[in-house]
This record gives structure tokens, C-alpha cells and sequence, in this order.
């Protein structure tokens, strides 16, 4: 057996080409290298043309004709590891063997912290930008208007939204989260503490509900009705409990009549937000149940754009990547959100609820300034995709 | 025969501190090739993957055997020791 000490001279491929590529759902065979479990918890998902297949890089080591015997000839190979050395061992052998294959940039947790910036309105009194991390069907967005800046759930990464701020030649004014995130760790307070801009979350939500320790963040508290000027656009804080007791959404009311609600982790495009991850489902299945059915209607008309602060999969947005949809086309095509009466709706919650992963706990710990994790520890903390939502399985 | 804290006796040591993965699971690879049937090497790593890629590597592993991991403080470093024996 061979022993390759060096690496071969192979290509790399970066996370903004392959997301591009899967956005165009081109057929794309992903090699992922990782070991069964990390594969499991974390593969890469894209649309109907992306093929992934999990070959372990130890199945090289110990067989390299063997494995290299299981990966597809004549199409190209994308290698995926963890941190890129791995895929870039098995392109090399792949590569001495004929096939075109390169390797992942970054590996793994490159992908999971890549961000896509993109318009979804554009108009005379500004635009509202969405801010995504594909890997983590994570969404946020930044409304720029009249020299101004608001950012809604800003993600860990701040440089992507100082750039978009920057870009815009804006001044950044609030920072809003819908509420304190169990999945990601917010980028609101060091945002804030860098710029001066104002962090605002609900008060309910700056007590971590398993430990009921209070928030040692600054943050600003915002209730239902409270309004905020953004150049030319309104804000308006909706309280939406029930995903946490301290979710609000942000309504947006702009100078043409447009309107849009930040739903956050309320409700999505194809679910809504899990009533259980401040481990008391049941007593906030039916807080949930009257924010739906009573609060909903009320904060959105049939025009508002519904832009959330999760996807489950990229099904849900547009060709270009956008994940929005006026309201009456979320009530018409959630089945999450169909008519119930509360019994049918509590067992509805009760029969969809994914696992709850035990990171949840350490990362709202986090984002309320708890504990400060490092940047490993971080990105372990939010390896792979959210399961902020109900499942539709 | 030397003994370890675990103890688990072992023949030879390989240390793989600092290199990132595939190193670690590559050089113990050789280095069991090199080593006498029924014999058990003790890697030292610093690579946490190491941990998880060490049990799925000896499920498909002709010749190797996990007899143990345990990861031991070291001055403030965390180091990933696993035993292996060369089994064939």
C-alpha cells in the first residue's frame, strides 16, 4: 500500500461556487469524506441534481483502490471533510487515479459558515437585503432606508454585515432580534457594542428559561406596539409568543404600501416555530396556539412579505436563493398553519416535534452572555442545519 | 513492556501532536504495518477528530484493534491517546 505523505496538486472549489451551483441545481456528485456520524448529523443538502455519497477518508487509508472503486468515473467529484485536509488527501488519490475531482476550501465548517447576501426589495425608499447561511437554513436581513441601517437577527459573523451596512453607505441604527436564538449565536450584541447601534430583544427572553438565569448582555427591551423609524420605512414590534415566551415579529410598513413581517422562528414558510426548546412545551403549545390563530391575522395582510428567520430546505425559496412569500400564500400552502382547534393543534405539535439537541441549551446560554465559547467551540456548537421547526415528516 | 495510566500495556509509541487530519490516522496506518503481529502501539494526538475517526477507521480495518482511548491533560493541552493492536 501506498502512502501519500505530501498533498497532490488538486483544486479547490469554495462554498460561494458550489451554493451557486446547487441554486442552478446543476448535477453535482459530493464526495464527503467525514466519518459516518458527522456525515450524518451534517451533510451537505442542495436540490433534486445533488447526488452525495459518504466514503470515509480512513476507507482510503486502508484501501485506496478499494474506496476510489466505489466513487462514480467520468463526473466530477466534490470532496468534502471537516476542515479540508482530509478531502484534499482523497482528491489527490483520486486525481492520480484520473477523476476530476477538487476539495471543499475550509472544509465542512467552511460551508456551514458561508453567508449569501441578496436583495429582496428594492425600491425608492431603500431595500431590505437578506443575509443567509445556506448550510444552517439560517436567514437574516438588514433594511437599509434614507442613510439608515436596521439589522434583524444578525448571525455570528459581523463582518458580512458591517460590509452590507458599508456598502450601502448606511449608518447602522438597531439591531433587532425576534428573540434570543437556541440554534446560532446571535451577532446582536457585539454588533451593538462595536457600533453603538441599540440591541433590542424581548425582556422575557433575557431569562435563559432552563437555568432562569437573567441576561448579562446590554439589550434594550422592546413590547408589542413599540415603533421604530428607519429613514422613510416603519417598525413595528408584534409580541408572537409561544416558540419562545419573549418572540416578537417585526413588521415593516414602507411609503409605497409594502409591507413585510420578520416572523423570526414564529412562523416559516412551510412550519412554524417548536413551542419546546425552553423545555415547557406544554405549557407554551397553546401561547403558541392563540399567537397563530388570534395574533397572526392581525399583524400581517394578505400582501405582507413573510421573510423568517429559518428554511428547512432550500425547496422553499425562489431560483435566486430568496425565502419569502406574501402572507395569503403562506396561509394557503403552511400546512403547519391549516385550521385547528387547539386539541387538533396541541396534537399536531405534539406528533411533529423533531429531537431537541442538547447544544440548544449552551448556545441560548450563549447568545444571553452566560458563558463565551471560543471559535471551536462555537462552530461546534452550531454544526449543521437548525431544527427550529416543527417537522412536516 | 511499558504500563499506562489506563493500564493498558503497549509496545510502542507514535507521536502525531500537531498534525491535523488525515496525519494522525495515516502515519499510525504505516506505522502498524511496521509493527509486529499482536503488538500495541499508543498514538498520541492533539487532533479532537481523531477520537471519532479512530472507531470508524477500525471497523473496516483489516488488521487493527482499539483497545482503548482516553484523553489526558497535559500542561493545559488536550491530548487524544488511542491504543491499537496490529491483530494479523
Amino acid at each position: 500500500m501506498t502512502i501519500t505523505e505530501g498533498q497532490t496538486a488538486v483544486a479547490a472549489f469554495t462554498p460561494a461556487e458550489l451554493y451557486a451551483r446547487i441554486l442552478r441545481d446543476e448535477p453535482l456528485f459530493v464526495l464527503d469524506v467525514r466519518n459516518e456520524e458527522e456525515f450524518r448529523r451534517s451533510p451537505i443538502e442542495g436540490r433534486a441534481n445533488l447526488t452525495t455519497a459518504n466514503i470515509p477518508y480512513f476507507e482510503f487509508v486502508e484501501d485506496e483502490d478499494g474506496a476510489a472503486a466505489r466513487v462514480p468515473a467520468g463526473r466530477e467529484i466534490l470532496v468534502v471533510c471537516a476542515k479540508e485536509g482530509s478531502s484534499q488527501y482523497v482528491a489527490g488519490l483520486l486525481h492520480e487515479r484520473g477523476y476530476q475531482a477538487r476539495y471543499l476550501e475550509g472544509g465542512y465548517v467552511n460551508w456551514g459558515n458561508f453567508y449569501d447576501v441578496r436583495d429582496v426589495v428594492t425600491a425608492d425608499w431603500g431595500r431590505v437585503v437578506q443575509i443567509a447561511r445556506p448550510a444552517r437554513g439560517d436567514l437574516s436581513f438588514a433594511v437599509i432606508s434614507g442613510g439608515k441601517a436596521a439589522l434583524i437577527d444578525p448571525m455570528r459573523h459581523v463582518q458580512v454585515y458591517r460590509d452590507v451596512v458599508a456598502d450601502a453607505g448606511a449608518t447602522l441604527t438597531h439591531i433587532f432580534d425576534t428573540h434570543v436564538h437556541a440554534d446560532h449565536i446571535s451577532g446582536g450584541p457585539a454588533l451593538a457594542q462595536e457600533t453603538g447601534a441599540t440591541y433590542y430583544v424581548h425582556a422575557y427572553d433575557a431569562i435563559h428559561p432552563i437555568d432562569m438565569l437573567p441576561a448579562v448582555i446590554t439589550y434594550t427591551h422592546v413590547e408589542e406596539g413599540d415603533r421604530f423609524e428607519i429613514g422613510a420605512v416603519t417598525i413595528t414590534t408584534r409580541w408572537f409568543p409561544g416558540h419562545t415566551l419573549g418572540q416578537v415579529n417585526y413588521r415593516l410598513d414602507a411609503p409605497d404600501g409594502r409591507s413585510a413581517l420578520f416572523t423570526g422562528d414564529g412562523i416559516f414558510l412551510r412550519s412554524f416555530g417548536r413551542p419546546d426548546l425552553g423545555g415547557k412545551g406544554e405549557a407554551w403549545t397553546p401561547i403558541l396556539y392563540r399567537s397563530i390563530t388570534e395574533r397572526l391575522p392581525r399583524m400581517a395582510d394578505d400582501d405582507t412579505l413573510i421573510l423568517p428567520a429559518h428554511f428547512s430546505t432550500l425547496d422553499e425559496g425562489d431560483a435566486n436563493g430568496v425565502f419569502a412569500a406574501p402572507f395569503a400564500e403562506v396561509r394557503a400552502t403552511n400546512d403547519a398553519l391549516r385550521p385547528r382547534d387547539e386539541a387538533e393543534f396541541t396534537s399536531y405539535v405534539l406528533s411533529h416535534l423533531p429531537v431537541f439537541p442538547p447544544e440548544y441549551v449552551e448556545i441560548k446560554r450563549v447568545n444571553i452572555g452566560l458563558v463565551t465559547p471560543c471559535d471551536g467551540t462555537a462552530n461546534e456548537l452550531e454544526l449543521g442545519k437548525n431544527i427550529c421547526a416543527l417537522s412536516n415528516a | 513492556m511499558e504500563e499506562t495510566e489506563m493500564s493498558i500495556a503497549y509496545d510502542q509509541t507514535l507521536d502525531v501532536k500537531g498534525a491535523r487530519c488525515p496525519m494522525p490516522l495515516v502515519k499510525s496506518r504505516k506505522a502498524i504495518n511496521e509493527l509486529p503481529v499482536g503488538q500495541v502501539l499508543k498514538v498520541v494526538a492533539t487532533d479532537r477528530g481523531s477520537v471519532a475517526d479512530f472507531q470508524g477507521w477500525v471497523k473496516t480495518a483489516r488488521n487493527v484493534e482499539l483497545l482503548a482511548q482516553e484523553t489526558v491533560n497535559e500542561g493545559g493541552q488536550e491530548l487524544f491517546v488511542h491504543y491499537l493492536k496490529r491483530t494479523a
